[in-house]
């Protein structure tokens, strides 16, 4: 499918520059801010209101989120941004669906790790970050996670362009990392935004380990060790079966897919060159 | 006097800020009244209250559930049994955290109950970031109906071929795979068509656009959205000040 314009001059060296630069400083936000709300550990948060706490991490971790939707979405060609929306309806009604039949988990981040390994990292991150904006249009309260979020979509897509999709039991593996470093990292917004967390069953578990005395983050922190991994295993599993189980026409129309030889199977050469002269020009995604 | 998308915006995002800095339970509980009054008035409180009652409840249960009972830095034991100790600081905490997230949830949720869909995508969909931008929010809200209405034919047309979901994790995974596969498989379909056509009619372009649809927008509504975003900065920044010298 086409992809860029045939016509128009390709942005400049300095865009590509600046936004590069928005990336790091989106990326330097998210880190800093995580950084200095686990080494201040703000003491308030259970003696006062505590909403220092709550701004910093509020600002910093948006401010991330929406520096690496800046940077990345203007470069995506239309062929992945068509998927963004496609990408947030799944991660609801699929979620919906699991948790009303299947197991309880709530398995919200399909669509995202679905475009993250059919488009790669940078796609995943902003279609991660959007998914919390976009949804917290019916649900305020997703909107401070969209830094863990687009964390998960990056991670996935690093994932898929090492190849952890080419074995099917690797999945899981990569998909428990990633829960481990997004619970990590989201932990501290549960712990100063919402100072709990947002679900009945994972408020007991919170308020098991207060009563033996933790800290509020260290509960937190320790609850999201506990339910996230499991839950983005799952999530890459089901991934890696709807991803297998698509048509190789469809999934080798992905640059990324091609390029990275994400999936399984025979070198992709034939296709790619029968790709490459339906799109001549389709950029590749890094 | 229609207002415009962006003011709403600034004004429901900016209450929320101040209310997150001020951290007051009397003002966190006038701003629920205010963004419930605001709705009323709209029209649309019979919308706002079961979607935000489908947020806060969960919410305030868990934190009434986390604080309530595990407060360890609590002094005043109101009842304990074993390691779980109802204490009067940890109930203060939690009332306080649920009346703030009620009034940020209430009063954004006031405002996206009430903007007109239309007006937002029209403002939004300008080029660059702010077009995509605009073209991925109103394609969601436009899509997730649809497609939730596609996934359950799908579930039908299984069914018919003779789908049961029977007990046992692997059954159900068998399940969600069969009707899953074919909904992501017309939905990858279909963005590649929806690909082809958008840049047909220049979705990549980067040069000037005309808008179909003209939201207007009065200077007095433009002061006011700048006047709203600085008092918000100065809210966070008075909050932050004192924590910055003082320790």
């Amino acid at each position: 499918m086409s992809s860029s314009s045939l016509t128009l001059p390709s942005p400049a060296p300095a865009a590509a520059r600046r936004r590069r630069l928005l990336e790091i400083l989106g990326a330097l936000a998210i880190a800093g801010t995580y950084v200095y709300l686990v080494l201040n550990q703000p003491a308030d948060i259970t003696g006062g209101p505590g909403s220092v706490p709550a701004l910093i991490a509020l600002s910093g971790f948006l401010l991330g989120a929406v520096l690496l939707i800046v940077a990345v979405l203007p470069t995506l060609p239309a062929s992945t941004v068509v998927l963004i929306p496609v990408a947030l309806v799944l991660n609801i009604v699929l979620g919906q669906f699991v948790g009303s039949t299947l197991v309880p988990f709530y398995l919200d981040a399909i669509g995202t790790v679905l475009i993250a390994v059919l488009a790669g990292p940078a796609a995943g991150a902003a279609t991660g970050a959007l998914s919390s904006i976009v949804w917290s249009f019916f649900n305020p309260t997703v909107l401070p996670f969209a830094a863990g979020a687009a964390l998960i979509g990056c991670l996935a897509g690093l994932a898929a362009r090492y190849g952890l999709f080419r074995r099917f039991y690797l999945a899981p593996v990569a998909g428990f990392v990633t829960g481990i470093i997004g619970g990590v990292v989201s932990a501290p917004v549960a712990a100063f935004v919402f100072g709990g967390t947002s679900g009945v069953a994972t408020g007991a578990i919170v308020s098991a380990f207060r009563s033996m005395g933790d800290s509020l983050l260290a509960a937190i922190t320790k609850q999201a060790l506990i339910s996230d991994p499991m839950d983005k295993a799952i999530v890459f599993t089901a991934v890696a079966v709807l991803v297998y189980a698509l048509p190789r026409r469809t999934r080798l129309q992905f640059p990324f897919v091609r390029r990275h030889r994400v999936l399984a199977g025979r070198a992709a050469e034939p296709e790619a060159s029968v790709q490459e002269t339906a799109a001549p020009n389709a950029p590749q995604v890094p | 006097m229609r207002v415009h998308p962006l003011t709403g915006l600034a004004v429901a995002g900016s209450t929320a800020v101040i209310t997150t800095a001020a951290a007051s339970l009397p003002l966190s509980l006038a701003v629920v009244a205010a963004a419930l009054g605001v709705s009323g008035v709209t029209g649309t409180l019979r919308r706002l209250l079961p979607a935000a009652a489908a947020v806060l409840v969960p919410l305030a249960m868990s934190l009434l559930m986390v604080h309530g009972l595990a407060f360890p830095e609590g002094s005043t034991v109101l009842a304990a049994w074993g390691p779980a100790r109802i204490t009067s600081e940890g109930l203060a905490f939690a009332a306080e955290r649920a009346s703030l997230l009620s009034a940020v949830v209430l009063v954004l949720l006031a405002w996206s109950f009430t903007v007109s869909i239309p007006d937002l995508v029209a403002v939004l969909s300008s080029r660059g970031v702010r077009g995509r931008l605009g073209f991925v929010a109103a394609s969601t809200l436009t899509l997730l109906p649809a497609i939730a209405d596609r996934a359950v034919r799908i579930r039908q047309a299984q069914e018919s071929r003779g789908l049961v979901v029977r007990r046992g994790l692997l059954h159900k995974v068998a399940a969600f795979r069969l009707q899953a596969v074919p909904l992501v498989l017309s939905l990858v379909d279909d963005a590649g068509t929806r690909a082809a056509a958008l840049e047909a009619r220049g979705f990549s372009s980067t040069g000037p656009r005309t808008n179909y649809r003209v939201v207007p927008d009065p200077a007095g509504q433009r002061l006011l959205r700048a006047v709203l975003v600085l008092a918000a900065a100065a809210a966070v920044a008075a909050r932050l000040w004192p924590a910055g010298t003082g320790g």
